[in-house]
């Protein structure tokens, strides 16, 4: 799946989705597009892979009510959009299709959201990536940092030798969007370890201490929930340099969440998750214990919060013991904290005590 | 209770009459400074309202109000209307003279039962700036207009008159003014805006007044004009004589006292409504006085005696002397259409129900509730509704919350007709003005203050009836509403979206555009009814047009029926599909055979209407299929109908006259009375000489 297809592979694809349209009309019927269940009811494990995947439930989508036929008359615009797209060699963002589509009338997005969720529809029903399509996400990469070395090709196509330690400023090296071969090779490291952090505060206050150093490893911040670039070059790294990657998180339901789409798979885009997701990727912290045992200063749960912790308990991807039991301790405290309440005790705590324990129960230093 | 009128009246020499403003200034209207300049507003137009309606005038009427102190809150108000005018000789009575005309003796529904009249105004401009009121009136008959500055002498307690004289009365156009008056007074007041505004008042007194133009020109130049929206002008009321149920101590022992009447058997024949022959001797038994007696010797106890056996204390053959109601030709309602075009008039909106219920009864008096519901438009969703509140065409800014009108409006569980309502009590949420209306020969207030209606009953009953039908109609708009978006939706989606989707896939895939009546009709698979009413401006007609699709697989068969507004005189024109009047305002046609994918067209127009008159055609079918668009016909709302119809018809033969029917109908809310009727008596007549204030108050 992770091979990039030609466009006419891609055309071909495509095509498959607008016959299914045109021959129900053919027969007299209501036109369809068949597609996978994406919600959490519908994603199992896949042993083969060891991720998440989409499961055999398909819903219908036929245009019997005015929402659904839109729906299906938007997915045949962007099929026409990328066709275009692929005939010019050109690319564009999903926003910028956004804007295109204010053109298309009654086939125009009701808002950004749609037109990414119509994107991702398409890539599912063909099995192609965003990629084929040539659109380019509007979300920008992570910030990585430490001694490792890659290579990308720049918008001259000439390859650039990058070491994400010397070669970058304190913002560290930027993830480009597509990170795939054909753009980034990954060369060479020094490293036991990479740490995947939830905050630029947090971030910033690793790379002050000089704890990629210290401590050997690649700092990588995710900017909350990792936009697909940042999951797949993560993905990378493990596989290609045979890297742990331990995940540093606020200690709440959606660090929770964001951990599983890292580790196991995310639901919207779980048709790709052997392509985005780190299977042996570690959660650091702050775990429901954690709260405890440090004596982090800590908010209480809200309603959104309670509600987003049941959800987990009933998500198979949270199903194992270890996160029942975390979920229902935080369930039960009715707390939750920010990676910064960890200053309580001063700023060098976290890279002086917290981090040198928590990964020695690791095993990683 | 007797009004301020009769108070005043009588009390009138002993107290100064700045001394009398000052006390009594919360009374009066005057007691803020943005409120004194509402109250001179309302004193003006209400006068103007009143004279155009007794000359049978469409009145024209325009106010201005301009700054002329901002820091002293120095304002002119000049109010000008095209109205009888007032011979010159009675200028000075009516603007310098306390309760100069007829209005507070007669019993029957007026606008003035509030305040003291224009005299207050020129009294405050008086007190307050120590300016005259300038007025200026033209009769027809004159070529002239008289012209006199009226003052008033607070020592003497009387109008003073200066500058007097006459002039041609030229229009700003330079034409000369038939008839009319206008009134420039200077007054210490504060022009505001908002719901406690002279705007929101001119506004809402251009709600019940359709007739009216007015045109307000506010301080800042701004003009605002509310048209005319009917030539109609509101019915003549009769003065009816008092109803025994409905009299006082104090009343009676002055009626009996200013009595010229030969006896007692005249004295009831005469004076009083709902009194027959055989009433007056039945009640005469009851009161233990004989018929033949002089007026003259009738006293203390006796008459006492007699207000027993009007109120059914003093009973007849063991039961309450039997009356008959009042007329009630002495209520002038709005009625419904005024009312709903009054509505749309100021505020903008698409759906506009209105009711006027039929007169009732309380304590002898005639009372009418009306009511009008305005939804939607512009109006903001997520505050309280705009509560509308009259009492004999005067709109009642104030202590809105403590009025039963607004009682009967919190007293509706809203939340079941789709307005949000907390609990299912207080002021309803949503985008929507409610108006109520009461008519009554006597008007209860809470306070002198005239501004909130006191609780009764009677009163009560009627505007909660009226809400619960008003709010009957909302839903069922609602409903009707909700459907016809989904059937817009449907419709949007085999007439635009699917044929974009057929277009754009056969151009993707290079093949040739496929037929897609297949499609619809499995997208479909109803019988889909679309109906429009529209004004038609160059017909001044209303077009009616009902289309019904079949997009099912079979011939189908049905009977349509649509609702018109035969009662309000619309004659049915252009209907070339026939059909036949199933009842009143029910028209039929019957469709044989509607084939598959196939539609019929129905269209007529109505004449005899105007522009918003009828918005709404309700469609409903007769038949086995369910139709999108249109109600099954409930045959209980057929017999409904045709019941009102038969009600209609009836009340038309009946007459006043035909007493021994009457007297049969009217004996239960006689029985009610003795039960529920518990009224304060007040001191006979007027207090001795003595420190009192005007209102009968110690000082």
């Amino acid at each position: 799946m992770s091979r990039m297809r030609t466009p006419e592979e891609t055309k071909e694809a495509m095509h498959e989705v607008v016959a299914e349209m045109y021959d129900r009309i053919v027969k007299g019927e209501p036109p369809t597009m068949t597609l996978p269940v994406r919600t959490k009811n519908n994603i199992g494990f896949d042993k083969k892979l060891g991720v998440y995947k989409y499961g055999k439930k398909q819903s219908i989508r036929d245009a019997t009510s005015l929402g659904s036929a839109k729906q299906l008359l938007r997915a045949l615009h962007v099929v026409e959009f990328i066709e275009e797209m692929l005939d010019a060699g050109k690319s564009s963002t999903l926003r910028e299709m956004y804007y295109i589509a204010e053109a298309w009338g009654m086939g125009k997005f009701g808002s950004q959201n749609d037109s990414n969720n119509l994107a991702e529809d398409l890539e599912i029903v063909t099995k192609c990536l965003r990629e084929d399509f040539k659109l380019r996400p509007e979300e920008d990469g992570a910030r990585m940092i430490g001694n490792l070395t890659l290579r990308e090709r720049n918008r001259r196509g000439e390859w650039m030798r990058i070491n994400a330690r010397d070669d970058v400023g304190d913002s560290g090296y930027g993830v480009p969007y597509n990170v795939e071969l054909e753009k980034i090779e990954l060369l060479e490291h020094d490293i036991d370890f990479i740490m995947a952090i939830e905050t630029g505060g947090m971030f910033d206050r690793l790379i002050e201490n000089g704890f990629d150093e210290d401590y050997r490893c690649g700092l990588l911040h995710l900017k909350g929930q990792p936009a697909r670039s940042t999951r797949r070059i993560m993905k990378r790294m493990s596989e290609e340099w045979d890297l742990p990657v331990v995940v540093f998180l606020d200690g709440d339901p959606w660090s929770f969440r964001i951990f599983a789409s890292i580790a196991y798979g995310a639901i919207k885009t779980a048709h790709i998750s052997e392509y985005l997701a780190t299977p042996s990727a570690t959660y650091l912290g702050i775990t429901a214990d954690d709260i405890l045992a440090y004596d982090l200063p800590s908010d209480d749960l809200s309603k959104k919060d309670i509600e987003a912790l049941n959800a987990e308990l009933t998500d198979p991807r949270f199903a194992d013991s270890w996160w029942q039991e975390q979920i229902n301790m935080m369930l039960e405290l009715g707390k939750k904290a920010e990676q910064q309440s960890l200053a309580k005790y001063g700023l060098d705590f976290v890279t002086e005590t917290y981090l040198p324990e928590k990964l020695a129960e690791l095993g990683l230093a | 209770m007797a009004g301020i009128a009769q108070k005043l009246a009588s009390n009138q020499k002993q107290v100064a009459i700045s001394e009398f403003f000052e006390k009594n200034k919360h009374f009066l209207g005057f007691d803020s400074l943005a409120r004194s300049l509402i109250t001179a507003v309302k004193e003006a137009v209400d006068n103007a309202l009143d004279a155009c309606e007794e000359a049978r005038i469409l009145p024209t009427i325009r106010i201005q109000i301009t700054k002329l102190d901002s820091k002293k809150d120095i304002i002119k108000l000049v109010v000008e209307d095209n109205g009888p005018g007032i011979p010159q000789k009675s200028i000075e009575k009516v603007f310098g003279q306390l309760l100069f005309g007829s209005r507070f003796h007669a019993i029957r529904q007026s606008r003035g039962q509030q305040g003291i009249g224009i005299t207050g105004v020129v009294m405050y401009c008086q007190l307050t700036t120590g300016r005259t009121t300038h007025v200026r009136s033209k009769i027809a008959t004159e070529p002239t207009a008289a012209f006199v500055d009226i003052g008033l002498d607070t020592r003497k307690n009387k109008a003073t008159k200066s500058n007097a004289g006459r002039e041609i009365w030229y229009n700003e156009d330079g034409t000369g003014k038939e008839h009319g008056t206008e009134v420039t007074a200077q007054m210490k007041a504060k022009y505001q805006k908002g719901r406690q505004s002279v705007w929101q008042y001119l506004r809402m007194t251009s709600i019940v007044n359709p007739h009216a133009e007015i045109i307000f020109i506010d301080p800042e130049g701004e003009k605002h004009h509310w048209t005319r929206v009917t030539e109609r002008l509101p019915t003549k009321v009769e003065s009816i004589k008092p109803h025994p149920h409905g009299i006082e101590l104090g009343q009676l022992q002055r009626m009996v006292a200013e009595s010229k009447d030969l006896n007692l058997n005249h004295f009831l024949l005469n004076n009083f409504s709902g009194v027959t022959n055989r009433a007056r001797k039945e009640l005469c038994q009851a009161a233990e006085l004989e018929g033949t007696r002089k007026i003259k010797s009738v006293k203390g106890d006796d008459i006492r005696a007699l207000l027993e056996a009007f109120q059914g204390e003093r009973l007849f053959n063991a039961s309450p002397v039997k009356l008959l109601k009042p007329p009630t030709n002495c209520l002038s309602p709005i009625e419904e259409l005024l009312i709903k075009k009054g509505l749309s008039k100021t505020i903008d909106s698409r759906f506009v129900t209105t009711l006027t219920r039929v007169p009732n009864v309380t304590q002898g008096n005639p009372f009418q509730v009306e009511v009008g519901l305005i939804f939607g438009g512009g109006m903001p969703g997520d505050k309280p509704v705009e509560i509308l509140r009259f009492a004999n065409r005067v709109p009642l800014m104030y202590q809105q919350g403590g009025c039963l009108l607004t009682k009967a409006i919190e007293s509706v569980d809203w939340r079941q007709y789709g307005l949000d309502q907390a609990g299912g009590k207080g002021v309803p949420k949503g985008p929507a003005a409610i108006l109520v209306h009461l008519a009554s020969t006597n008007v209860q207030f809470t306070s002198e203050a005239k501004e909130a209606l006191a609780d009764n009953a009677e009163v009560m009953e009627e505007a909660r009836k009226a809400m619960l039908e008003m709010g009957r109609g909302l839903r069922k708009h609602l409903e009707k509403k909700k459907k016809m978006a989904k059937t817009k939706e449907k419709f949007e989606l085999i007439n635009d979206i699917l044929p974009a989707i057929a277009e754009k896939s056969a151009q993707i895939l290079k093949r040739p555009v496929p037929e897609l009546s297949g499609s619809i009709t499995k997208i479909m698979s109803a019988v889909i009814s679309e109906s429009s009413t529209e004004w038609n401006k160059e017909t001044k007609q209303i077009d009616v047009e009902i289309v019904l699709f079949n997009y099912t697989t079979r011939v189908r068969a049905y009977t349509l029926l649509a609702t018109w507004p035969e009662k309000s005189g619309a004659v049915m024109e252009n209907n070339d599909t026939g059909g036949r009047k199933e009842a009143l305002g029910v028209w039929a046609w019957k469709l044989e055979s509607l084939q598959p994918g196939g539609k019929t067209t129905i269209s007529f127009s109505l004449s005899g209407l105007e522009r918003g008159d009828w918005t709404e055609t309700e469609v409903l079918f007769r038949g086995s299929q369910d139709v999108i668009g249109a109600t099954k016909m409930d045959e209980k709302f057929l017999e409904e109908i045709r019941r009102q119809e038969q009600i209609l018809t009836e009340s038309g033969i009946a007459s006043p006259e035909d007493e021994a029917e009457q007297d049969k109908t009217i004996t239960e809310p006689t029985e009610q009375k003795t039960e529920v009727v518990e009224e304060k008596v007040e001191p006979a007549v007027a207090p001795p000489d003595g420190q009192r204030t005007l209102f009968g108050g110690d000082v």
